[in-house]
Formats: C-alpha cells, structure tokens, sequence
C-alpha cells in the first residue's frame, strides 16, 4: 500500500515547527522533566532493557496475576526488565494514541482485538510478521482470533484474550418450571417454548421473564447467529445489513417486544440499563444471553447457593449453527519503540500455554491460546462451575465470530444502530429499517472511499 | 455505601439496609489512596494559585487599562474557548513532548499561570463594574496599576477570586483527561485516575467506585462550605463599586 | 449575514491596527499603553505558547485527510463537503445540540440566579443549604449517571413517582428518543449550584443602600429583584449567557457517558456535535474530518458569541 511510511512533508513539517517556537517561547523546561521514552538502555545483546507495559488492570485479581506473572518473568530473564503501568480502562487507548502520535509510546500494550487492523493501517503498530517468520505460533491460537491480528497478511498483534456469548439461565427456576435443566434450549422455537414456561406475571407486572434477546447483547449479534455467522460486514467486506435471515432475526426480535409489550421492555432496561442491579441474579429473569465472563460477576455477587448452566446460543432453526459472536484483547508493540525483539520476546512469554494458563486461572477469562482452555476446562485447581466455563467456552469458540472494525467503515456502528432502534419505536418495519441501514452504511463506505 | 450483594438486587433499596463502612476502606486499600490524594493536592494547589493570580492580573488589565489592539485581544480570548479541545489535543500533547513536558505535571499546571479565557473574561466582568472614580483618585496620589490592581482591586473583588479559586480547585481537582495524558508513572497518578482502577472490561466494582467517588467529593464540598464566610466578610466594600 | 458580521469585525481589527501605526501617542497614553500590554501580557504568551500551535495544526488539518499517526495529505474542501452533504450524523449532531442550546442557556441562566437570590440571605444554617444546592455541581462521572439512571427509571424513579402523585404518567426518558435530551437538560440544571457560586458572589457587591431606600420607598421583593438586583448583576447574567452558550455547543461528557462510550443514545438522539466529533477523530481516526468539523462548530459559536456582544449594551449595565 502507498500510503504506509508515507508521511507527507506537511506532516513532517507541522510538527517539526512545534519545536523552536516553543522553546522559543518558554526557556528549558526540561530541568525536572523525567524520562519519558523507553527508558532504559540501548537494546544491544547482553545489556540490560527495559520494557514498559501498559493495561488496564488496575485493581483484583487480574492485576495481582499480572503482577506475579512479571516478576516471574524479571527474575527468569537476565536481559529484559518489565515494568507495569496500569492506565484507566477505555482511556488507555486515547492515551496510547497521543503517546504514538507524539513518539513516546510503551513499549507493550494491551489492544482492543476488533482494530488491530485499523492501526496497522495507520503505522500505529510494528509489524510482528519477521518474528512469527522465524517461529509459527498462529496455530496456537483460536483461528478466528488470529485472522483480525492479521493486515495485507502480514501480523502486527497476538491474540491475548477473547470472549464469547453464550446463554446463562437458571437451574431453580428450570426445575420449578418443570423444564430438564440438562436440557437448555437449542433453537429458537424451543428457547420460546421454554421462556413461556418460565414467564410468571402477576397482574400487570412480572414475577418473572422467561428471556428476552436483547438484554445484554444486541440485535447485531442476533442477526449474526441466524445468518450463519455473518455479521453487517460479509467476508469479502460488503455492506450486508439487509438479508433475508438477518430480517427475520428482526422480525423475531420484535415479536418478543410485542410479547412482554415496549413499555415493560423499557421499565426493566431503565431499572438495569446502567448495569448496578442484576435481575438475573435477583432472579426476576431465568435465561439470558451475556457474554461468558459475566461468570466473574456471578462469582462475586451472586449468593452461594445460585445455581446456573451455559449453553450455546439456540440456533435460529435446525442446522443454521449457534453461531456467537465474540471479542477480546491482543499485545502490540506500537511503531518506533526502541525494543521490538525483547517486546516481542515478552509478548510470547504472555501468550505461552503456561502463562496464559495461569492468567486464566486467577482471572477467569478465556485465553486466546487453545491449549490453555483445554487445560483450564480440566484443571482441577478450579471449582466445577469454573470448569465448566471454560469447557463451554472452547466448544462455542467454534462459532464464534469476531467482527473487527471494517477499514471501508470504522463508524458505521451508530447508522446501523439508528435503524434498529426505529424498527423497536414501531416507526419502521424490520424490512424497511434494514434496507435504510444498507443504504446509509453503503453511503458511507462511499465517503471513506 | 451498600455491600455489592444489595446493590446488584432488584427492586433497589432507596436506603441501604446495610450500611458497610468496610467498603470505603477497601477503596482506600485498593490503590494508592493517600499518595494519590498528595499528588492531586499539589496539582491543585499551584493551578488554583496560577489561576487567581494571572487571571486577575490580566483582566485588570482588559476591563481598565486603554491600549491599543485592547479589543483583538480580547476577541482571541474569547476565542480560545470556542475550539473544541479533542482537535487540539493532540498537537498540545505532540508539543509538550517535544519541550519534554510529558511525565512531569508542568503541563497541568503551567498553562493556569498564563491565564484561561473563562476566568479571565470573569474577572473582567468583575472589575468593569468598579467604579474609574476610584482608580483615578489613586492615580492622582502616584499609585501606578500595578499599586492599584495589589492593593485596590484584589481585596475589592475578593468574592471573585474566591470563586475563581472555587471554581478552579474543582476544575484540577476533577480533572482526568490531563492527568491521564501527561503523568506517565503509575505512583504520580491522581485521585480521578485511581477511582477508574475499579472498572475494567467485564465488570464494574459499583460498592467500591461510589465510596471512592464520595470520598474523592468531600474537599470540593468542605472547601465550598467554608469559602462561604469569605464571599460574605468581602463585601463591605460597596463604596467602590457604581450605583 | 455571517459573512457581514465577520467582516466588520474585521474592518474593526483593521483600523484598531490602523490606529497602531498612525496615531501619535502621548507620553501619558504610550505608558498607560504599557502597562496594559504588561498586564495582559501572561495571557499573550501563554497563547503563542500553548494554544496558537495547535490551533493553526487544527486549522491546516481540516483541509487534510490528517489520521493522527500516517496520513496529512491536502484534501481541498474534502471534508466541509462531504459533512455539508453526505454525513448523516453531521446533521443530526447539529440539530440535537442546538436543541440542547436553546433550552439549556437560557433554563439554567433563571435557575442559577432564582438559586442565588433565594440563597443570599443572613438566616441561620444557610452555608447548609448553599452546600447542598451546590453539591450536585461538584458531583461527577459515572455516579451521577447511576442515580439519574435510578431517579429517571419510568417506573420506580423519583420523578415519574412525583409525576404520578398529580395524575401525570411520566415518559420513559432515557429510553424514548423523544425524551432523552429533556431529560438530559433536567440533569443539567439540577447542577445549576456552579453558576449560583458566580451570583452569589455578584450579589455581595450590590450596595445594601439601594436596598434600604428602596425599602423606605415601598418596594416590595419583586420590584427590588427587578429593579435593584437584576440590573447589578446584569454583567455577571452576560458573562454566563456567553460561556454557556460557548460551554453547551461543546457537551460531550455527559452524553459520552449516558450512552456508553458516545454510541449516541436511542435513535441517536443524544448524538451531539462533540460526541460525532469524537467518534469521527478518536474512533475512525479521521481526525481531518473531525478538525473540520470543529472549524464549523467554531464558527457558529463564533457568530453568536459576536451577536452576543452586539446585543450587550442594550441590557448590561457596568
């Protein structure tokens, strides 16, 4: 691609006229100035680096694992020292962007998985593939996970962690319904079937809702579990918002509204929308679709006697697939830091089986690299329930999908978003709403052109 | 206040049934509280000072003083507030980092020594209605401005440096997306940025971010219930100002 | 219009330097000239140090196809064209912020001065009440949209509870698009308690005398609020008037947190202009869009600022 490395002289310029002026206009400010970039000495072999690490782990477990896990590898490695830096959750990356733009940038950092590409694309991170060149690891990791850390082929990140949505519905409440709690729904019709028989209202209020699609996860992931596991973005990165399945998931998605009525929907998403009460855990909703680590909240706050299954997400009819929908984090290396290979050699020591294992383990999260999971779904160190999580996790990893940002559109979401939410105020149908949505988006993959 | 278990049920309850003081001192346990609180407090004490100081200083010299090229400037005040700050932002963090500023707190607390357009058109509203008469009589004993601004107008407009000053120990106090830029180590960061440490990707410590967000409240609140006294004891100066 | 304004306020700035060159200066005025410069000069320097750089970078960048880290190419009038007819969310951004404008300035003007005037008396636990009423200014971030998300719940939030006491069946607030940017203007002026600081401290400088003879004259609270106390804090009303309009075009916090993480809120009615900006600079990376945008935002802002300033020697009294 022409445009990689091609910084104009405007560029060049602009920010190159910052510097004298400046100094001009305000003497040495240098004097208790610390050092910023990398510091540390130079990467020759045999001499002391050191590496600045940024995530957003600030607080509980996942910090203390993160933590040991770094002093592990400070005291096993004679060369490399890691230093952590937590940095606030969804801000760390504004701030790694200023730290790129202005050349300070860590020397690792924790990435959203869905933009991997876009800041390749914008000479934001180093390209990895001379490493993964040397030493093969893609087959380590979840397929889908390493296809977004790859543009124009080439790698620029490793997969860290991931997620997936799955369904979480409640055993007692199964077992008072009558309902096999071995047997959670598998598709569609079922997954009503049963919510009837889990539905209790009482007078003009709920005792209890069977299930409803839209709380916690979207109508996008809906959309993607009927159209066998397209998202708004087919492979070949056309707009398909408007296809026949993804009309229907609609369609269907509005008859449930219909069902407990708008006005009831709007109540519970106002009483639970900030997120501060859970109604699963209160028991006023008996099955639902979240993403799997909403297990770390079921840890923490639900009382001890809770007792929950995982399924996958019932698929739209026979043989359409569960098809889930998923995310998660990588390890980058931004441009022009000073320590690409020893970077690149820790990033391997974060996503090795054992590492990740253990991160696991302390935290919960389902690890990007496989054979972490399978050990984790056996590992007897955790308790049957955590087992269980990680047993479902890797078998509905299977079909999960990730959606990385389209580069033709990275802010498509909120066109998209518009319709839908039409369609749910009754203003337009569901055929209609996604046929404005195809056309708005298609607009703007126009104007990014 | 509550414990999570209280907080995550439904229908929530108004009053917590359970008051769980442990919760505040988790927060303060959870990072660095009163290191934080250290760092927070010397940030705002030099961008409070900066701020009372140059914007008084300034708009003295905007509201009664006659030179030439008067209005411009003040125009280019007011300007400066008119552009949005995402698009500046990452210039200024470009040219801090090249003058080195990046990972020290010079960046937060320089700028308030030159002056902000909020203030300083404040301040400016302030001494327009002091009456001239005043000023000129001191001219006429020899007082020179920087006399009349010392010693005539600070204690005059005290009101309004006290809500400068109100208004801009809030303004540091709160402040998160400057500390998030410009401080780089961990032990320097601020109060706002601790408080974010109990959200993560999956789940959010309610319990533990509201305490954390009360305790973080009380200096703007006890510095505002006492500053009280001063607005009031600054005002017997009605002589001074225009009928 | 737009046009002509900026022009004689340019034919303004023309002859004020005209003025520089030509006029002869007497000694008196050239020291008094000065010490003005003296005065102002902190402000001078902190803008070509700090602001005139970036803001000229911003100024380029809105006719590049500037994205942070690789790409400034000139682009021409790219940007303003495709925001002026093919961005959809350019227009809806505009049209919910000046929604926003037009009720919040003028809402929270009245309710910051009604507070203050209410709130400047001598009785005994008023420093509580000024305390409490404040409170809500100084609270912030996403505590305070856990509680307005409880206090707007539609069927066990405080208001809609209120409204059903007088027969009224509230609306759903944040979850109706028609209602989400009133709502968000009610948050809004609960925190009123930051502009009552401002007037509480113009209040202490209205003489006590003019009260006192206008006591002796008869006049009751209305007539002395009306003709007392509001023309002595007229500057101050002004001062508000004009940086909140400034501040209102520029809301993004709020917003960025009630809709989690800028998404817009139902139907992307809490959509505002900064909000758009941010998506388009920090998300999509087109910061030459989002630069360009600003430049128009400057604009407006600037145009009505100037208004603004036009309008004032007919109301404000110094």
């Amino acid at each position: 691609m022409g445009m990689k490395n091609n910084k104009t002289g405007l560029y060049k310029l602009a920010a190159l006229t910052a510097t004298p002026l400046i100094l001009a206009a305000c003497g040495n400010g240098n004097s208790d100035a610390e050092d910023t970039s990398n510091p540390g000495s130079e990467g020759a072999s045999g001499e002391q680096v050191e590496l600045e690490f940024w995530s957003f782990w600030g607080s509980g477990p996942r910090r203390d694992t993160i933590e040991a896990i770094i002093e592990d590898f400070n005291e096993t490695n004679d060369t490399i020292t890691v230093e952590y830096v937590y940095q606030p959750w969804g801000d760390i990356w504004t701030k790694a962007l200023a730290a790129i733009a202005g050349g300070n940038a860590p020397d690792v950092i924790v990435q959203d998985i869905n933009s991997v590409r876009q800041r390749a694309d914008a000479n934001q991170a180093t390209n990895l593939q001379a490493f993964i060149d040397e030493e093969d690891i893609s087959g380590e990791f979840y397929p889908q996970l390493w296809e977004t850390v790859l543009f124009e082929d080439e790698a620029y990140a490793v997969p860290f962690n991931t997620d997936t949505q799955v369904l979480f519905y409640n055993l007692d409440a199964f077992e008072e319904a009558g309902l096999d709690p071995d047997s959670p729904p598998a598709t569609w019709d079922e997954l009503e079937e049963m919510a009837r028989a889990l539905d209790q209202e009482s007078g003009e209020s709920w005792e209890q809702i069977g299930f409803y699609p839209r709380w916690n996860i979207g109508a996008d992931v809906w959309t993607l579990n009927a159209d066998g596991g397209t998202s708004w973005f087919d492979e070949e990165g056309n707009v398909a918002i408007n296809t026949p399945e993804k009309v229907d998931a609609l369609e269907w998605m509005l008859d449930w509204q219909d069902y407990y009525g708008r006005d009831t929907i709007t109540q519970y998403e106002a009483e639970f929308g900030s997120g501060v009460a859970d109604p699963f855990i209160s028991g006023l909703v008996a099955m639902r679709g979240q993403n799997i680590n909403y297990y770390t909240n079921l840890r923490e706050n639900a009382p001890d006697d809770f007792r929950f299954g995982v399924a996958p997400l019932p698929e739209r009819e026979e043989g359409s697939g569960n098809w889930s929908w998923g995310g998660g984090f990588v390890l980058e290396i931004p441009e022009n830091t000073s320590h690409p290979e020893e970077s690149y050699e820790f990033i391997r020591y974060l996503t090795s089986t054992d590492v990740q294992e253990r991160f696991g383990m302390n935290s919960f999260d389902i690890m990007a690299n496989v054979e972490a999971n399978e050990n984790l779904a056996d590992n007897t160190e955790l308790d049957e329930r955590a087992q269980m999580i990680y047993d479902m996790a890797n078998q509905n990893l299977e079909q999960t999908v990730i959606t990385p940002v389209p580069l033709n559109a990275p802010d498509y979401l909120s066109l998209v978003n518009t319709q839908i939410d039409a369609a749910f105020l009754g203003e337009k149908t569901a055929e209609e709403a996604l046929e404005d949505a195809q056309n708005s988006v298609e607009n703007l993959v126009e104007q990014h052109q | 206040m509550k414990p999570m278990e209280e907080i995550v049920r439904f229908p929530p309850t108004i009053i917590p049934e359970t008051f769980e003081w442990g919760n505040y001192l988790h927060t303060i346990q959870a990072f660095p509280f009163f290191r934080y609180m250290r760092n927070t407090l010397l940030i705002t004490t030099f961008v409070v000072a900066g701020n009372v100081l140059s914007n008084s200083f300034i708009a003295y010299g905007f509201a009664k003083i006659d030179f030439p090229g008067k209005n411009i400037l003040f125009a280019l005040v007011l300007a400066t507030m008119m552009v949005p700050g995402f698009v500046t932002m990452i210039p200024q963090y470009i040219l801090f980092t090249r003058i080195g500023w990046v990972g020290t707190y010079l960046p937060l607390i320089v700028p308030s020594f030159f002056g902000s357009a909020f203030f300083i058109f404040l301040m400016r509203q302030f001494y327009m209605s002091v009456s001239n008469e005043l000023i000129e009589a001191a001219k006429i004993d020899g007082a020179n401005h920087l006399y009349i601004w010392s010693r005539l107008m600070l204690p005059l407009t005290k009101p309004a440096l006290i809500t400068v000053g109100i208004m801009s120990f809030n303004g540091a106090w709160n402040d998160f997306l400057g500390p998030l830029l410009y401080i780089t180590r961990e032990e320097r960061y601020t109060l706002q940025i601790g408080l974010q440490s109990f959200q993560n990707q999956s789940t959010t410590q309610w319990n533990y971010l509201m305490a954390g967000a009360t305790l973080v409240m009380i200096p703007t609140v006890l510095l505002f219930f006492f500053a009280q006294k001063y607005f009031i004891s600054g005002m017997d100066l009605t002589g001074g100002t225009k009928g | 219009m737009k046009a002509v304004e900026e022009q004689s306020q340019f034919k303004k700035a023309v002859s004020e330097v005209r003025q520089l060159r030509k006029k002869k200066w007497s000694p008196s005025q050239k020291k008094e000239a000065m010490w003005g410069l003296l005065f102002v000069s902190p402000f001078i320097i902190g803008f070509l140090g700090f602001m005139f750089l970036p803001m000229m970078f911003s100024f380029i960048g809105s006719f590049t196809n500037y994205n942070i880290t690789s790409r400034m190419d000139f682009i021409g009038l790219t940007n303003f064209r495709r925001m002026f007819t093919q961005d959809e969310l350019f227009t809806t951004s505009l049209y919910n912020t000046a929604y926003y404008v037009i009720f919040n300035v003028p809402l929270t003007a009245i309710g910051s001065v009604f507070l203050a005037v209410l709130l400047n008396r001598q009785i005994r636990g008023i420093r509580l009440f000024r305390t409490i009423f404040y409170l809500p200014a100084v609270l912030s971030g996403v505590a305070v949209y856990v509680l307005w998300m409880q206090l707007l719940s539609p069927s066990t939030g405080l208001i809609n509870t209120i409204l059903s006491w007088v027969g009224i069946s509230g609306p759903s607030w944040l979850f109706d698009p028609q209602w989400t940017k009133p709502a968000l203007i009610i948050m809004r002026l609960w925190s009123v308690g930051g502009a009552m600081l401002l007037y509480l401290a113009t209040l202490q400088n209205v003489p006590k005398q003019l009260y006192e003879s206008a006591e002796v004259d008869g006049a009751g609270f209305t007539r002395q609020f009306f003709h007392i106390t509001l023309p002595m804090i007229t500057p101050i009303i002004f001062y508000d008037v004009v940086t909140s309009t400034i501040g209102a075009f520029q809301i993004f916090q709020e917003a960025y947190v009630m809709t989690e993480g800028g998404t817009g809120g139902p139907a992307n009615s809490l959509l505002f202009y900064n909000l758009h900006m941010w998506n388009q600079a920090f998300v999509a990376y087109n910061m030459g869009y989002a630069m360009a945008m600003s430049m128009i935002l400057f604009l407006i802002v600037l145009t009505l600022t100037f208004i603004n300033l036009k309008l004032a020697p007919r109301w404000v009294h110094y």
